[in-house]
Parts: structure tokens; sequence; C-alpha cells
């Protein structure tokens, strides 16, 4: 048992070192499906209800031959359930996913090990993306995000991943008392006055950037110059695709404000369930799995992964979790497949776009809800 | 074009409702001269005709509505809801000192749900029968079998009374929900409306603005159970046939209907485990042909409901396999788990029926029953029925529209009962 812990271990390390995008996604599976069944014995140990979850819903792991045979947990279900694979007293970090379409938010119990993959991750995947130098720092968002403390929501955790790449950093928002973000003016200015030639990173959530910051921005006609920026994003989309913000839009007028080129927007795909498994846009727009993770797009009823150029379920797969069980989760959200080996940007494997969230279906009729409450007396 | 109108011909498309409710009115008096029994023969000859026409024969619930549209049935509905006299549709006719008529409201708007493809029948026939003009909005764009279902209409004939003559009574059109001026012009021409649907949609309708007079009647949202007593549990004979009409109430409109049972309840007894009983339902699922196809909000709901009960030891569940076909969840918590749809059953097993009764309420419409002494059925019907559910039936007719529904006599209120006195 310690031998194959050992060895898990160090195939991680070796995945974490190496190159993120330069195996094919034949070679991918080959190496990765025994270390995931490794990973999820060990998981199924240590967090009885996943043991549970995988001897009720899968085939015995010795039989699982790709990514596709492992079970997906649904991502939602550290909403529901306190799962944990480590006591109480080796979490190091609890990190809280926001709680914006949920009552619940999710609970996700970070022990030392899976902290230091998650920064290492992050690191990793983030270097091939905007390169390994520390750049001055701007976060689109309050200080508030990223309070002091064992608890850390996904926006903070977001937060301070990036910041391993600052030089300094600088938050260009002020939290209100009622909660709404307000620009601090004064810092944004000062900051592009500053740094506009150093090459600087921004980050924000993407409905931030789009309503704080261009929209703002726009009003005000402010311009910022800074031609070597990189902006980093991420969140939901079903805001601007309410409001009929394409990412092509997004793009555009966001570069046009900082001054950059629109290749400069990146755009990833994580969630907190998986803090360091981040998959962002390339200079194609597509987004590619790192080595130690991958994704699957599932089709909805078989739940077969979909043929290239068809939409399904995003199930998003990661050696990183060694204390929850997060090694193959199953998302609401939806992508299309988009091909794999071919990429113009040159990565290697499998990639996708994301599309939407998945939206309540018309056809559920009047044989719907029990609940009561939903219904006004 | 937001107007999709669907003829028997095809769809056409058009901007504005008034066109058409303008036609309907105007005609809304020959169809108050065609004698009642006239209507109900080409009920009947329709109900014949959609089980032969090879684009009605394999729609979901067309052999039900084959049944329903029966001239014994219909006229056996009418006289339920009429005193006892279809006739009080064509004239009037003596009670007592008086004379009596049941004339049609006028213009009956539907808005209907999608989720039961045959559904706006069951609804635009017993408007019609009244001698009411109708038009129907659907909710989808392109609902399941539609044009089929109008096009046997259309081909029916009898003595005195074409189908095609009907579709100057009646108008079926889809927009979309969003557009406000649609839904506000369907409102007010109504001097009936019909809402079938869940909880929000049948609230922003209600709130659309009307006519005094007009009427509202609504279906939805509900919530279905099953229960198997003890007594029954403990008897094998026929048992087998239980759970398979169990199961065809299950499958039955993919289990959107509001009839479709969604948790049952079982009653510990000394014959089968929770766990027996289950596998007896999944015997049942694994005969059952595959889905075509599931929308992915509901493949979600599956998922994550198979994953909350698989995680707790405190519940069990059986699956059909990786594919989102069919789920059993057991457990032994009393209380209406919330409806996932789509061959999903909780299986909760009781002491007692009694500890169910505080969960019922007006919200439950339908409970399959199957007790092994009728006394007790009685008994439970009693109780259900006083706190707010409208139907206890076998499994196998849960989903047997029928009148009553919903504890309405619907035909009975798009009629305006009149008297002559003189």
């Amino acid at each position: 048992m310690q031998e194959h812990r050992t060895m898990a271990e160090q195939q991680i390390e070796s995945l974490l070192r190496g190159p993120q995008y330069e195996t094919v996604q034949t070679d991918k599976e080959y190496f990765l499906v025994p270390l995931f069944r490794d990973l999820c014995r060990d998981m199924s140990e240590n967090c009885p209800p996943y043991g549970r979850f995988l001897e009720r819903l899968g085939t015995p792991i010795h039989n699982w031959q790709g990514l596709a045979d492992i079970p997906p947990l649904p991502v939602t279900m550290f909403k529901h359930f306190e799962l944990r694979a480590v006591p109480i007293s080796q979490v190091v970090r609890e990190l809280r996913s926001s709680s914006t379409t949920s009552s619940a938010p999710s609970r996700i119990f970070v022990d030392k090990t899976t902290a230091f993959r998650q920064a290492r991750a992050l690191a990793a995947v983030l270097k091939e993306h905007i390169g390994g130098s520390r750049r001055p720092y701007l976060v689109l968002d309050s200080p508030d995000s990223v309070q002091a403390g064992d608890q850390l929501s996904a926006r903070g955790a977001a937060i301070r991943g990036i910041g391993s790449f600052a030089s300094s950093v600088h938050y260009a928002y002020q939290t209100l008392p009622d909660g709404d973000l307000v620009p601090d003016f004064d810092t944004i200015e000062s900051f592009f006055a500053d740094y506009a030639s150093a090459q600087p990173l921004l980050f924000g959530f993407t409905y931030i950037v789009w309503t704080r910051f261009v929209l703002e921005m726009e009003k005000r006609g402010l311009t910022f110059g800074a031609s070597g920026a990189t902006m980093l994003h991420s969140g939901g989309w079903k805001k601007l695709i309410a409001q009929a913000v394409s990412k092509e839009e997004f793009n555009s007028r966001t570069a046009a404000i900082v001054g950059c080129s629109p290749k400069a927007i990146l755009d990833f795909y994580g969630m907190v369930e998986q803090v360091g498994t981040v998959f962002v846009d390339c200079s194609a727009g597509n987004k590619h799995a790192p080595a130690f993770a991958d994704f699957i797009v599932r089709a909805p009823y078989t739940l077969n992964p979909v043929e290239i150029g068809e939409e399904g379920l995003i199930e998003v797969l990661s050696v990183l979790p060694a204390s929850y069980p997060g090694l193959a989760l199953i998302t609401e959200d939806l992508a299309t497949l988009l091909g794999a080996e071919d990429c113009p940007c040159g990565r290697k494997g499998r990639y996708f776009r994301f599309t939407k969230r998945v939206e309540m279906t018309e056809l559920r009729g009047c044989g719907d809800v029990f609940a009561q409450s939903r219904e006004r007396p | 074009m937001r107007i999709t109108q669907f003829l028997p011909t095809g769809k056409r498309f058009s901007d504005s409702l008034m066109p058409l409710l303008d036609e309907l009115r105007q005609n809304s008096s020959e169809l108050a001269g065609i004698p009642v029994a006239r209507l109900l023969n080409l009920f009947d000859d329709f109900g014949g005709k959609l089980l032969q026409h090879p684009e009605t024969k394999t729609l979901d619930g067309v052999a039900f509505l084959s049944t329903w549209l029966r001239k014994s049935n219909l006229e056996g509905m009418l006289r339920m809801n009429l005193g006892g006299s279809p006739e009080f549709l064509d004239g009037f006719l003596p009670v007592g000192s008086v004379k009596l008529a049941a004339k049609p409201r006028g213009l009956v708007s539907m808005w209907m749900a999608g989720n039961v493809p045959t559904l706006p029948l069951f609804s635009l026939v017993q408007a019609l029968s009244a001698k009411n003009v109708c038009m129907v909005k659907l909710a989808l764009e392109n609902q399941p079998g539609m044009i089929p279902l109008l096009t046997v209409l259309s081909q029916c004939e009898v003595a005195g009374l074409n189908g095609s003559t009907l579709f100057k009574f009646i108008a079926v059109v889809w927009f979309d929900y969003k557009y406000q001026d649609l839904n506000e012009e369907l409102s007010w021409a109504a001097d009936t409306k019909i809402m079938w649907g869940g909880g929000p949609a049948l609230k922003a309708i209600s709130a659309l603005p009307r006519r005094e007079h007009c009427t509202e009647i609504a279906f939805g949202p509900k919530y279905s159970i099953g229960l198997l007593d003890r007594k029954r549990l403990e008897r094998s004979e026929g048992f087998d046939n239980v759970i398979s009409a169990f199961v065809r109430d299950i499958a039955a409109f993919d289990q959107r209907a509001c009839s479709a049972p969604q948790t049952i309840f079982l009653e510990k007894n000394l014959r089968l485990s929770l766990r027996q009983v289950a596998e007896l339902f999944a015997h049942q699922f694994r005969r059952l042909p595959p889905k075509l196809s599931l929308d992915f909000y509901t493949t979600v709901r599956i998922i994550n409901v198979r994953a909350e009960w698989a995680l707790d030891d405190q519940r069990d569940l059986i699956a059909s396999g990786p594919e989102a076909n069919w789920t059993i969840c057991m457990d032994s918590t009393i209380s209406m788990k919330e409806a996932v749809q789509s061959r999903t059953i909780f299986l909760t097993e009781i002491d007692s029926w009694r500890q169910i009764l505080s969960l019922i309420t007006p919200k439950i419409q339908s409970v399959g029953i199957a007790f092994g002494d009728p006394s007790d059925a009685e008994a439970f019907a009693n109780e259900a029925t006083l706190r707010g559910v409208a139907r206890c039936v076998r499994p196998g007719l849960m989903n047997g529209f029928e009148s009553p529904w919903d504890g309405k006599l619907l035909i009975s209120e798009v009629v305006r009962w009149v008297s002559l006195k003189g």
C-alpha cells in the first residue's frame, strides 16, 4: 500500500514538473488510468461516502480501462455532504464556492499535500500561458475577497493562486457596506501610470470585469495603453450571455480599455472544487487539459463521451486532490468537444470550448415539485 | 413573424392574434348550432382514426386518448358534468318549474404545458363539446405530434359534420412566452382561461389582464404518489402485475405528468424487504425500451440524485447503469421526495399509511393505491381526499385522464347555466 502511494506521489510530481501540453491523448490515458485507479482506491478507503459511491454506481476499480470508466462525482455533492479523506486536524484550508445559484456553498477540505500540489499545478499551467516572470498584478476585485483565516472563497483562491506570479499586488476595487464593488480610480490610474509598460498582469471574475471594469471605464472614456498586459479572467458567462455579450465582444472591448491585444485576454475554466486545475484559453481560443488533468465531454442520457463537434456535460479529472474526492467531477456546464491533436496553437490532446450552464428544460410541465414553499399560500 | 399557427396542412406564421380571434368569434354561433351528439360522433371517429394513422398511433398516450374519445365515455362525462343530460347543450330542458340550458362561455383561451403531447386534445375536446370556440397556446414551438393529430382530426367525417369544419372553431398557436403583448391579447379575448403547467407559468398567466366576467381554470403544479399496504405486500398473487402497472405509470410521458408517481410508500411486511421490492421494480424497468433521448437538465438531475443516494449510508439505490435510463432510490425517511422525473422513483418504507397523512396537502393530485383489503383502501381514500388528494386509483390507471380532474368538472366550468321561466 505504502509502495503504491509513494509511486503515485512520484508520478504526480513528474506530471507537475514536466511540460503541460505535449502528450498526445492516447499516451496520456495510458499513463493516467493506472494512476487514477490507485488514487481512487486510496480515496475510497479514506473517504467512506466516496467508497460507497464507487461501489454503488461504478464497476470494480480494477476493470477501469479508460478515464471514461471512472464514475464521475457530481460537483454539487460538495454542497450536500462533508466529503473529507483526512481527519479535520489535517485540514489547512476550507474552500467555499460562491453561493449565487444555490443557498449552500460547496465546502472543500484542503490538506497540506493538496494545497502544495494545487499551488504548483497552477504555477505550472499559467507559466505555459503567461511566462514565468513576476509582474505587477492588478486584482479587479476588492481585498475583502481574500480574507484572512482558514476559509477561502473561490474568488479568493484564484486571486491568491495567481498572486504567485506577482511582483506587487494592487486591488482595483473596494467593497461597500452593502457588498457592492466600487472602482478605486486612484489605484487603477496610478497602477497603469506606473506599470503600463511593465507587462502587467490583471485578473478578475468575468462578470465583475465586464460590469465593474469595462463598462465603467467605457462610461468614463478611460483607456490605459498597457500593450504588454495580460488579463486572466474566470467565472460564469451566464449573466453575460443574458446580456448578449459574446466572448469575442468581451475580449475586444476589454482589450481596447487595457490597450493590449484581444489575444491577451485569457478566459480560464476552473472551479473551487478543483483549485489548481485550470483550463486556460490557448491562442486559438480553445481550452486544453494540462498533463496532470483531463476532461471528458459526456452526452446527455448515455453519458458516453461525445464525438468531435458535439456538445455535452463537462467532466474534469485531476490527480491533485488528496484530501477530498475531487478526482473526477462532473459539472453542470456544457462544452463542445472541438478536436484532438490538431489545435492551431500546437498543444496536444483534446480541446474544447465552454458553451453555457445547463438550463432548466421547458418540458417539466405540471408534474413538477412537491415543495409547498414554491407556492404562495 | 412571432406566431406559429398549427394547421392540418402544416404551419402558418403571422404577427398578430387579432385576425384569428376575430374569426373564432364570428364563427361561434355556427358552432352553437351543431347538435352535441354530432360533435360526439365526430370525436368518436377521431379516436378510431388516431390508432390507424402511422404518425399518431405511436404517440405517447394516444391509445388512452383514443379510448377516452369514445362516444360512450364522452357522453358519460357530459352527463356527470351537466346534471345528467348532455342535451342541455342543445337547448332548454324543463327542470321542475323552470327551463334550463347550458350555453357556451364563448371563447376559451388555453395555455398548455409541454409535458404530455396529447394534453391539448383533452382540454380542447371538452371545451368544444360545450360549444366554445378555442384558441390553444402550445408550450413548445415543435410540439411533438401536434400536426399529425390535427391532420387526423381534419380527416374525420360523420353525418352532417366534417373534421375540417372544426378548424373554423379552433386555432392552435405557439409564440414565445416572453411576448407579453401576445399573452395579454389572448387573455383579454378570453371568456374563460384554462391554464396547465408549473407554478411560475400559472402565476404569470393568471396575472395577465382579463375581462371582468372571464373565469380561470388552473391545472397544476401537482405531485403524485403510490402506496402499497402491508396486506397487499404479503400476498404474492398478482403482485408482479401491481409492480408492472406502477412502472407503466412511471414510464408514461417520461413521468412529467402531474399524475405520475414520484414517491411510492411501502408498509413494512413479513414477505418482502424494501430492497426486494426495489428489485421487482428494477426487473420491470429493465423490460422497458431505452429512452430515445434526454435533455441535459434532466440528465443532471438524475446523476445528482443517484450520487446523493449513493454517498449516503442511510439510503440505497439501484440504477440502470451509467446511462440515465431508470433509477430506484430507497430510504426510510417519511417525506415526499423532490420529483426528478424520467423513470426516477423513490421507494420509502413506512410502518403504516397513517404516517403519510400529515404530508398530504392539496398539492398531491393522485395516489396509486394497492391495498390488500378494499375497506382499508376506502379508509385511506377518505383520509387522503379530506386532506387534498384528488384521486385514489389502481396502479396502471394513474395517468388516465378523467373527469373530475384535480377536483374539477371541467365541462361544467366552461358553460353558463341560463334559465327560462315564463
